[in-house]
């Protein structure tokens, strides 16, 4: 019954469409900054172990790897745009 | 070999180039060069007078001379005055580790005579009972025993000390009661006599080891100030001493002669000459060699002073090849704007700029006072930014009732109070702009790559980079025909050619066809790199997202502090309300001045990386070897 109930429900309520359109694309903005940020944290979880090992190993090379260690921060930038642009 | 080793040692122009014995048919005969004598002497004397620095803390770089001294005098000194001093040092430096570990002996005695100093028993009436048990310790309050004893109980701040005897039969009796009453047994310590006699004693002896403690460390700080210059000197000599001496072992050698190669700047090279045909009377043979490509010289920046800091940046990479253009200068001015655009806070820009005034006072060597100069330019570009956002602490700018609007672009959030007054950031004029930016630099950089390309191999290396640069601007074109952006060129109204096609469309067509013809030219597989153009376009989108992660912690700050802590409690005071406005000018401080250093250390690193990444990759490779000359520039030694 309340099965039925609920495959018959309409809204029509213009205000209530709006914030649920809205939550939506919320609920996507925060999908796409989470999944890209453990994404990003991920990546550079072990090019950051490297890293440092590296690095103890040879003190020049420190320039180099910090490049490498910030290069996945692009994925959650680009997560960050989508949101942004979902938002805004 | 000596004298020409003082003539090159000493004109300080020559970088040498290490000698490596190879199986080839023409070096075969060449070896290694054997150390000159004395080599092994100045070592020694050298790593004597390094643990005599070592023990003192001094070092070479944070000494300031106040007056170079001859090097004979500083000769005498090594032979004479230093064994003595080191003597000396070597005493008192194992008369501290012997007063330190008395002091820690006589220490542990004090505090397990301390419970029993307030007791007027003497120790030998703790001990030798034939047929009475002794329970000595600690206890949180005063125990009846139900049984025959004697007890005293002696109150005191660091736990109640109880000393019990009690004959032996009633001991296991006694015992389990005292362990149901949380009491910690002390053992007795050795002794004659009141235990407020020994105590006494071993604090006499514990405040005069104390004493010779201070004395001796007073004499190593007394000996440091005055012996800290005459150390560096000493140093200075030896270093210079060993490196001469040790030299050979950089050279070619055969059993009559020696080869020495290296690089000299092009302006010195006749004063050396001269120098070193007069003092070997022309004994040496000495030829000018073409520039070889597989042995690239040495560099040496050559920078106006205000690109001289950001030399630090680009070392940090890797030092410019002989044949590349040197960047440093092209970042000294693009990583501040990117800073600033990143942290574009006026409240945040002032506190750095004075930080790194502050820090100048501390920090007296070149590199940190490079990595000052950077901080500085960085902060005053954030300055200027926060003042076109309209941004001071994450508020806007206001004068009494006039607000002062963002020239560039809102960053201006909606939390908290001043929401709606800031209309929210202006988020698709800041993609665009921050796209835009990308585009130019990368643009920049194939520029300068084709610049590179053609110094190597002519018109025909050109190409390729020529060929990114209108993929690029194709694939824009396009984009441009087909969807309006703010910011951008709108060319989507222009009337179509043929096959639906505007004329832009076609250029753009046109660039990109032309673009990837021309990569192709240098390698067909480097079309894979294709998806980074768009990919480092967008990765320029971090300049505003990082800056608006910025934005949002400085406004969250202000809200939780000013709006929730400090405002409603200023309109109804109260006790609790005033507490909490003192914990809101807390937090609102010390919010804000972690955002400073997050945003330092995110501004700072980010726009780092996009010189490295999105930049340098397009141009720059580096790994030129360091020019590092022959000698050493003197500061506490003359000749």
């Amino acid at each position: 019954m309340a099965i039925e109930n609920l495959t018959t429900l309409q809204i029509t309520d213009p205000a209530v469409l709006k914030a649920a359109a809205w939550g939506m694309r919320a609920i996507a903005a925060a999908i796409a900054i989470s999944a890209t940020g453990f994404a990003a944290a991920w990546a550079e979880l072990s090019i950051g172990s490297a890293a440092v090992g590296a690095t103890a190993e040879n003190k020049d090379v420190f320039g180099m790897v910090l490049l490498l260690t910030v290069i996945p921060e692009t994925i959650v930038i680009f997560g960050l745009v989508v949101a942004l642009l979902l938002l805004f | 070999m000596q004298t020409i080793i003082q003539q090159l040692y000493s004109y300080r122009v020559f970088h040498v180039k290490n000698f490596v014995a190879s199986e080839s048919e023409e070096s075969k005969e060449l070896a290694i060069g054997m150390p000159l004598s004395g080599a092994t002497e100045a070592s020694a004397k050298l790593i004597k007078v390094r643990s005599l620095e070592s023990t003192f803390k001094v070092k070479l770089d944070e000494v300031v001379p106040t007056r170079r001294k001859p090097i004979k005098e500083v000769q005498e000194i090594i032979d004479k005055n230093l064994p003595a001093i080191e003597q000396e040092v070597e005493e008192l430096l194992q008369r501290k580790t012997h007063s330190e570990a008395t002091f820690k002996e006589v220490d542990q005695h004090i505090k397990e005579l301390a419970p029993f100093a307030d007791v007027p028993i003497p120790f030998e009436m703790y001990r030798g009972y034939a047929s009475i048990a002794v329970f000595t310790g600690k206890v949180s309050r005063d125990i009846e025993i139900p049984f025959p004893h004697e007890k005293v109980f002696s109150p005191s701040k660091e736990g109640n000390f109880l000393a019990l005897f009690t004959p032996l039969e009633f001991r296991d009796a006694v015992q389990k009661m005292l362990d149901k009453s949380n009491f910690i047994p002390l053992p007795i310590p050795k002794g004659e006599g009141l235990p407020k006699e020994s105590y006494d004693r071993a604090i006499q002896q514990s405040v005069s080891l104390q004493r010779d403690i201070n004395q001796v460390e007073k004499r190593l700080t007394d000996l440091k100030d005055q012996q800290r210059e005459v150390l560096a000197a000493c140093e200075e000599l030896l270093m210079s001493e060993v490196e001469q001496t040790e030299a050979p072992l950089r050279f070619a050698m055969t059993d009559q002669a020696f080869i020495v190669e290296g690089w000299v700047p092009e302006s010195e090279v006749e004063r050396l000459k001269a120098g070193i045909s007069l003092s070997t009377a022309g004994k040496a043979l000495i030829k000018e060699m073409p520039e070889d490509e597989h042995y690239l010289p040495p560099v040496e920046y050559d920078n106006v002073p205000f690109a001289q800091p950001t030399q630090l940046i680009v070392d940090t990479y890797s030092r410019p090849r002989y044949d590349e253009l040197d960047p440093t200068l092209i970042v000294a001015i693009i990583f501040p704007i990117f800073f600033g655009i990143i942290l574009g806070d006026v409240g945040y820009g002032a506190i750095l700029l004075v930080t790194s005034y502050i820090l100048r006072r501390f920090i007296t060597f070149r590199e940190g006072r490079w990595l000052l100069d950077t901080l500085r330019n960085a902060s005053i570009s954030s300055i200027v930014f926060g003042i076109l956002f309209s941004e001071v602490f994450g508020f806007e700018i206001r004068f009494g009732e006039m607000i002062w609007h963002p020239i560039l672009f809102a960053r201006h959030l909606n939390i908290g109070a001043g929401a709606a007054e800031g209309g929210g950031p202006n988020i698709t004029g800041l993609l665009l702009f921050a796209f835009w930016i990308g585009i130019l630099q990368i643009t920049f950089g194939r520029l300068l790559s084709s610049v590179n390309h053609y110094r190597h191999h002519g018109v025909r290396g050109a190409i390729p980079q020529f060929g990114w640069i209108s993929v690029m601007w194709g694939i824009l074109v396009i984009l441009w025909s087909m969807f309006p952006f703010p910011l951008m060129p709108n060319l989507q109204g222009l009337p179509s050619l043929a096959l639906g096609l505007s004329i832009s469309s076609m250029l753009g067509v046109a660039l990109l066809i032309g673009g990837i013809l021309a990569i192709v030219t240098e390698s067909a597989l480097e079309l894979v790199e294709i998806p980074t153009i768009i990919s480092h376009t967008v990765s320029y989108a971090r300049l505003i997202a990082v800056g608006l992660s910025s934005v949002a912690i400085a406004m969250v700050i202000n809200f939780i502090t000013i709006g929730m802590m400090i405002e409603p409690n200023l309109e109804h005071p109260s006790v609790v309300g005033i507490v909490l406005i003192i914990a809101g000018i807390v937090v609102f401080i010390g919010g804000h001045f972690g955002n400073t250093a997050l945003g330092l250390i995110g501004g700072g690193l980010q726009s780092l990386r996009l010189q490295y990444v999105e930049f340098f990759t397009k141009f720059y490779k580096g790994g030129g070897e360091k020019y590092n000359p022959f000698g050493m520039v003197k500061r506490f030694t003359e000749d």
